[in-house]
């Protein structure tokens, strides 16, 4: 291989590093499903839906304790509020782990990659272990065995996943939904499986993201330490906005444009401006007068938590 | 055994990401070009899911959306130079020659014909050989060969590295 074939094969995995986080296609996905689904599925699958949080929550009551009507904590949900509420966390992780990301759209998650890992952690397949809640549970009548998780029932799966080992999947239902994911480590179902069972409900657990729009909070965030992380959400379900503690890539031909009373800049899908101590920028599919309007909503939040990041439990 | 199309998108969405990301050179368009074809599978899951690799076949998807989507954008649609951006606040970002490098080269790679970029990413990104991509392309090995000569040489002769110093002063006297 020459150099011109060395520094393209270097290039596009540069490139892969921007692969965005599946959220918002899953999401996207699930939506236009829904669509086309018939009414009547709908209203039983519902139904039904309620019937097994229900009865889950009655088995899981002796083993989470639900919060309490009085504790400030308990109104605490994702994107609401004074913080965002994570919920859940675990008490025993591989040796090495690091906190890297929280996605609070919707549903919780919480990844750890081994420590000195950068950047965004679902991109190239490296070692990590999610800790998340979900709204459904996956279709396991196939592929997956059953297991048990604080004597509550569960299922899990090991197959081939993005990374160049095993990937191991353990669902089970609590008061929601919860699932661990593992890959990269030796015999990741049974670190899987661990992971799992020391995970417990925490009504108190909740952090600070680092800006809002619209009143609610960003719903990503991940980086490697305290001062270097960047956090992100969707805006009217077309515009990517940003804040981060280094300087965004965007797209094309730039010029000076004024945004939040200072200079930044205006590329073919975006706006980026420099505000103070941390960037902040927006793209959309192609630049719009309500790419600026995102830049010039986003609330930066006083003090956001980021001592998590890069931090072991 | 055919696996369920949830289970499917679960293992699979983030790989067809990276994947659409790197060939389209746009994550945004990437975003759009999973989410159409995944849709579209969903829909015919019953046959798609009972052949021997499901993921190769949606990968394929992939491409052809790719190939043919409706929304093309402009050649230039390329990545900004860190140095744009960073001539209008404080440098923060990665200053090494090699990472300049490689910007250079990803934008070099964002102007080549859709097919020619594709083929370079099959090869380079994906190891693909030319009878793989050949299959995934629909076309003949011997028109790999040519669309991955030609990327080859369009690259080669781009490949004139600006001297150090050089870029954009948009930000001077910017606040």
């Amino acid at each position: 291989m020459n150099d011109t074939e060395q520094l393209v094969k270097d290039a596009l995995g540069k490139l892969a590093e921007r692969t965005p986080h599946p959220g918002p296609t899953l999401n996207a996905l699930r939506r236009k499903r829904k669509r086309h689904r018939n009414v009547f599925m709908i209203a039983t699958a519902g139904m039904a839906a309620v019937a097994v949080l229900i009865f889950a929550g009655v088995i899981a009551s002796d083993r989470y304790a639900p919060p309490k009507g009085n504790d400030a904590a308990a109104v605490l949900m994702p994107g609401n509020g004074q913080a965002v509420a994570l919920k859940y966390a675990p008490h025993w992780l591989p040796n090495g782990f690091v906190e890297n990301f929280r996605g609070t759209n919707d549903q919780v998650s919480r990844v750890w990659v081994p420590k000195g890992d950068q950047g965004y952690p679902f991109t190239d397949g490296r070692p990590t272990v999610v800790i998340g809640t979900s709204a459904e549970m996956p279709d396991v009548s196939s592929g997956w065995s059953e297991a048990t998780v604080r004597g509550l029932k569960a299922w899990v799966r090991t197959g081939q996943g993005q990374s160049p080992g095993s990937t191991a999947r353990v669902v089970w239902k609590a008061q929601d939904i919860l699932s661990v994911e593992v890959r990269g480590v030796d015999d990741v179902q049974a670190v899987a499986l661990q992971v799992a069972e020391s995970v417990r409900a925490d009504a108190k657990i909740a952090y600070k993201p680092p800006f809002k729009l619209d009143g609610r909070f960003a719903d990503h965030m991940w980086g490697t330490a305290a001062d270097t992380w960047e956090a992100m959400t969707n805006w009217k379900n077309q515009v990517s906005v940003h804040v981060g503690t280094t300087a965004p890539q965007l797209l094309g031909q730039t010029q000076q444009i004024a945004v939040r009373g200072r200079q930044g800049l205006r590329a073919d899908n975006g706006v980026a401006v420099f505000d103070g101590s941390v960037w902040i920028w927006a793209t959309a599919e192609s630049y719009s007068d309500t790419v600026l309007e995102a830049v010039n909503k986003v609330e930066l939040v006083d003090s956001p938590d980021t001592s998590w990041i890069g931090k072991p439990l | 055994m055919t696996p369920s199309f949830d289970d499917f998108v679960a293992e699979q969405v983030t790989p067809l990401l990276r994947y659409a990301t790197v060939l389209t050179c746009d994550p945004h368009l990437a975003q759009d070009v999973v989410q159409e074809v995944l849709l579209r599978a969903q829909q015919k899951w019953d046959r798609i899911g009972s052949v021997d690799l499901p993921n190769a076949y949606v990968k394929r998807m992939v491409t052809n959306e790719y190939l043919s989507w409706r929304r093309r954008r402009a050649a230039k649609d390329v990545a900004l130079c860190m140095t744009t951006l960073e001539s209008v606040t404080p440098p923060v970002g990665d200053t090494t020659h090699h990472y300049d490098e490689r910007e250079a080269m990803l934008q070099r790679i964002a102007k080549l014909p859709r097919k020619q970029r594709a083929a370079i990413v099959l090869r380079y990104y994906e190891n693909y050989e030319d009878s793989e991509i050949a299959q995934m392309l629909g076309c003949a090995e011997g028109t790999v060969r040519s669309h991955i000569s030609r990327a080859l040489a369009t690259l080669r002769l781009d490949h004139t590295p600006e001297p150090a110093g050089v870029g954009l002063r948009l930000g001077e006297g910017l606040s």
